[in-house]
């Protein structure tokens, strides 16, 4: 966490309460437990913006996007904070998020897609161990026509974990040629641990490409086998195929040596489960 | 810690309530109204023992510390339940002196979906004895299936010739405390089927032909048991492919389902009550509570086919408590003008190495409103569970809605788990390919709708699997172009 | 016998209850290469995977030696860091693990139970490039994950590459040729033999003649109903292929 904290240290300090970016060259900004926090890009203006969440404490993040701003925005979670952020994007704006727990944190999402042309790439994570309990709801919400959006979140409970996802994609009449994809994968990797997913479609346009798939499992054996057949030890095997399952996710931490820091964490965390 | 079966049977139900609304129905009997008076009357004019009506009793006082459940993706009038007749004496159907005095409409509709004269003549009310030897029908297979000792009556005879059967059973996988409308049905129910496959039987028939020409008017809030006792085999089949009018706006009907080890049922229903008019007005509200519970190495397959109500709200669904159950659930659901559903299965995991499979269609046109609405939930021990889900949504212009609400809650490592849902339109390209090969846009729909069907249709017994292809095609007229 | 590597002495093993290798008798010297053959259902696979140490399968009765140890008493990645290698009939995806990633662990955990340091990254990387020569597999495959999306021929290709790297004192190829068009048959099959040295053995399990006449063997062994039947030189082979199984297997039902 230490190296985190020094990653972030060194970005850009996001404003205390509003900030508003106007430059098209990305800068990135981080912030460490923000009570409340508005972004405003202007249009065409381009930012990235990691947050992270420490602290069992209340937090919002509102992000607005003009026509055609572009933005990237990592949030981590290390404390069991209550977190909701609203995402609101007009017309050819892009939104790159990635999410990732590592605690047992409740995260609530809100993607308003309400310019035509306008895309937004969600990937998120949670591991939880113990008796963690991490709750993510996620809602896309297609406002008009010709828009784009794709989650992909993974949870991997052990211990005596709760881990819940609920993600909907809203279509309202008239969106037509949406094109929405969402998908939950889980893993759990004890009796003790539960999972609870909720992938859902609300549709009200015919014109659409949407679809959404959950899947609850457990680590492959046969793959475990195989690669103990290569000299690795179960557990060197166990660790490889999670983090082989979590591991795009947790790279997409977009500034550069974020990804690795948030990787080794996660593992340290794996490790536990 | 442990989930008990019980515990689960107990949690599935919900508790939630209020609402109603009014229907022009005339009082003959007993008045309008519910109290405990009139559930009481309604089982000493059946002629019940005394456990039963206590049951109605208890039943009605949970009833009243319900709500009607508000969380289904449906928009449902107030319902006044002051103002149903709970129990009315069956109606002599005026009888029709010959086919020629049938309503051209309805004709037309038997003739499309290629139902036997016979069958269009006791659907439609003439005479059947007339012209046919019903009796004799009914006789002869009522013969075949005591050979059997298969028994096969109302719930009413059932009470009257096996009290211990149905005192044993009913209740048993939809107790009362399930929800709003299985208490309102454990209260007030009319009349339903009562099935039983002694250990080891092998039901020589679809229990179909008969109970189509038989079953009609149930009444509103019907009750349907049926048990397969060890190794047993039925194919039931519910409904029928005909439209089917009836005065109660209001049907609450609960089926509950006994499959003992390595006993099989296959449970099929074909739904068309009347949807109500292209301007959204009248039509069933269908509210259905089915369950089956399944022991070791048992199997339980729900294939449904609804195209009518004006509302729909069931979720047929398998409690697989026995290790090595199966449980499947196969759906068409289609929904034109103003019509609403809100359908699909729960798949309860409690013993080890249970299956299930889900796989639902769901058809939306006109203004309606279509969901999938599915839970399947792996208890504790429920080792090397699996289910694999797959529901699909067809939209069919653009005012109407197609909606998929699956939740997996899943408490064992060993369970995998798949679900997958998708949407799509017909495409002009594929209208425009079956025209240019001489198929009119209507013909064409209904063949892409078939092929997108075929999967829950091909689950059909034979005849009713054709009788239902031609069902959704009659549905769908008018709808495109 | 000094050159002794693998002695298999009256072998049973069974599968959730049902005898499936019913008293095999096996010795494999090093520079050696032997060939499995026999009908479907013979218990070829299965005398790869118990070799191999999938738990699936249990050992009832008899003994394996290998390189002077107990073999049985052995978990199944002790064995491959010993120098036992199984290239799988189905190698197995493994989503989001490279192969990279996968196959440094591998090397070093082989390296550590010897005794030797570990690769550096720089070393590691030359084994890599050194080692996929040997079977002309695409460098973009070795940074892809294990064996996701990989072709039936690609998997197989993939699985003597690992062999290269490991450099096994015994490899155990399960129907290695199997699903392989021929130009993928002569690649892989190119590989086994480049592989092989005076120091270490191949045992091929094949249904057909055709790899073995890239793979020329110096014992022919069929195997039927869990037991070996019938040995014989390369020229049993042949004679398999023209004649099929039934001679043999006719006699010994007898």
């Amino acid at each position: 966490m230490d190296r985190i904290l020094e990653i972030i240290g060194e970005l850009r300090k996001a404003g205390r309460e509003e900030f508003r970016v106007t430059t098209p060259v990305p800068q990135p900004y981080g912030a460490v437990d923000p009570e409340h926090l508005r972004v405003e890009l202007a249009a065409g203006a381009a930012a990235h913006l990691v947050v992270l969440h420490t602290k069992a404490a209340t937090s919002s993040l509102d992000v607005e996007l003009a026509e055609g701003a572009q933005f990237e925005l990592t949030e981590l979670f290390l404390g069991e904070t209550f977190c909701t952020t609203n995402v609101r994007q007009g017309a050819r704006s892009r939104c790159r998020m990635t999410t990732v727990l590592l605690a047992g944190a409740n995260v609530g999402c809100t993607v308003d897609l309400t310019g035509a042309d306008a895309e937004n790439s969600l990937g998120g994570t949670f591991l939880v161990g113990g008796r963690e309990h991490a709750v993510v709801k996620l809602r896309t919400n297609h406002r008009v026509a010709d828009c784009r959006s794709d989650s992909t979140f993974k949870g991997v409970a052990g211990g005596e974990a709760v881990g819940e996802f609920s993600g909907l994609v809203y279509v309202a009449q008239d969106a037509q040629r949406t094109d929405a994809q969402q998908q939950s994968r889980n893993v759990l990797l004890s009796d003790t641990a539960r999972i609870t997913t909720m992938p859902q479609l609300e549709i009200y346009a015919d014109d659409v490409k949407c679809s959404h798939g959950a899947t609850v499992g457990q680590m492959d054996a046969d793959a475990i086998l195989y690669m103990r057949q290569r000299g690795l030890s179960e557990a060197q095997a166990r660790r490889l195929q999670i983090e082989g399952f979590v591991g795009d996710i947790v790279r997409r931490c977009g500034v550069e040596p974020l990804g690795e820091a948030v990787l080794e964490l996660a593992a340290e965390k794996l490790e536990k489960l | 810690m442990a989930e008990n079966e019980k515990e689960i049977l107990e949690n599935l139900g919900e508790r939630e309530y209020k609402y109603g609304f009014t229907s022009a129905i005339e009082t003959e009997t007993i008045g309008k109204g519910l109290s405990e008076e009139v559930v009481r009357l309604i089982s000493e004019k059946k002629g019940e023992p005394e456990w039963m009506t206590e049951r109605r009793v208890a039943a009605y006082r949970h009833w009243l510390t319900l709500e009607p459940p508000t969380w289904a993706h449906l928009t449902i009038p107030e319902i006044d339940f002051q103002d149903i007749i709970y129990y009315a004496a069956p109606k002599a159907r005026k009888r029709l002196g010959s086919m020629d005095e049938v309503d051209p409409e309805l004709k037309r509709t038997f003739d499309k979906l290629g139902i036997p004269l016979e069958e269009q003549m006791a659907l439609a009310g003439v005479a059947v004895d007339a012209v046919m030897d019903s009796v004799s029908v009914k006789t002869t297979f009522k013969e075949t299936l005591a050979e059997k000792g298969i028994i096969f009556c109302s719930i009413s005879e059932a009470l009257r010739d096996h009290p211990e059967l149905v005192k044993k059973y009913l209740g048993s996988v939809v107790p009362y405390t399930d929800n709003f409308y299985a208490a309102l049905n454990a209260a007030v129910f009319s009349d339903g089927s009562f099935c039983y496959i002694p250990r080891g039987v092998r039901c020589p028939m679809e229990l179909s032909t008969y109970f189509r020409i038989n079953a009609a008017g149930t009444g509103q809030f019907e009750r349907t048991l049926i048990v397969a006792d060890e190794g047993a085999y039925v194919s039931y089949l519910e409904g029928c492919t005909a439209p089917q009018r009836d005065e109660n706006q209001l049907h609450a009907a609960v089926v509950e389902i006994v499959v003992e080890r390595d006993a099989e049922v296959k449970y099929s229903t074909v739904q068309n009550w009347y949807p109500g008019d292209r301007e959204g007005r009248g039509g069933i509200y269908n509210f259905v509570t089915k369950r089956g519970l399944c022991r070791e190495n048992a199997r339980l397959s729900w294939t449904q086919v609804e195209t009518g109500s004006a509302i729909t709200w069931k979720y047929p669904s398998c409690i697989l408590a026995g290790d090595n159950a199966v449980g499947e659930f196969y759906s068409v659901a289609m929904t034109n003008n103003f019509q609403q559903a809100d359908t699909g299965t729960k798949m309860i995991h409690i013993g080890r190495n249970t299956r299930s499979r889900i796989v639902s269609k769901g058809i939306s046109a006109g203004r309606s409103e279509n969901s999938y609405r599915g839970l399947v939930r792996v208890a504790k021990g429920a080792e090397n569970a699996r289910n694999y889900s797959q529901c699909d949504s067809l939209l069919i212009g653009d005012r109407c809605g197609a909606h998929t609400f699956p939740v997996i809650d899943c408490r064992n490592r060993t369970a995998v788990l798949e679900h997958e849902a998708t949407t799509s339109k017909i495409s002009d390209d594929q209208l425009f390919y079956c025209n240019q090969r001489g198929l009119s846009t209507e013909d064409a729909v209904g063949l892409i709708v078939n092929g997108y069907a075929r999967e829950v249709l091909s689950k059909l017994p034979m005849e009713f699997a054709v009788e239902a292809q031609k069902l959704l095609a009659l549905q769908l007229e008018g709808t495109v172009g | 016998m000094e050159n002794n590597m693998l002695s298999v002495k009256n072998l049973h093993a069974t599968v959730e209850g049902k005898e499936i290798l019913r008293g095999i008798n096996l010795e494999v010297k090093a520079g050696e290469v032997h060939a499995i053959m026999g009908p479907n259902g013979s218990g070829k696979s299965t005398l790869a995977s118990v070799l191999a140490g999938n738990e699936k399968f249990t050992v009832t009765e008899g003994s394996v030696e290998f390189l002077g140890q107990d073999l049985l008493a052995m978990p199944i990645e002790d064995r491959a860091r010993l120098g036992l290698f199984l290239g799988f009939q189905y190698p197995v995806e493994i989503p989001g693990v490279t192969m990279a990633n996968f196959m440094k662990l591998a090397v070093n955990e082989q390296r550590r139970y010897r005794g030797e340091e570990p690769l550096t990254a720089a070393e590691f990387l030359r084994l890599m490039k050194e080692k996929s020569a040997v079977v002309e597999l695409s460098s973009k495959l070795t940074s892809r994950a294990v064996n996701e999306g990989f072709s039936g021929g690609e998997k197989k290709k993939n699985e003597i590459f690992q062999m290269a790297m490991l450099d096994p004192k015994l490899a155990i190829l399960d129907e290695t040729d199997s699903g392989l068009d021929i130009d993928a048959l002569r690649i892989v099959a190119t590989g086994v033999t480049k592989l092989h040295t005076p120091q270490n053995a191949t045992v091929v399990i094949t249904h057909y003649q055709r790899l073995l006449d890239y793979i020329v063997p110096d014992v022919v062994h069929v195997l039927y109903k869990g037991r070996i039947i019938h040995t014989g030189d390369k020229t049993l082979a042949l004679k398999l292929e023209k004649e099929g199984y039934d001679w043999l297997i006719n006699e010994y039902d007898k």
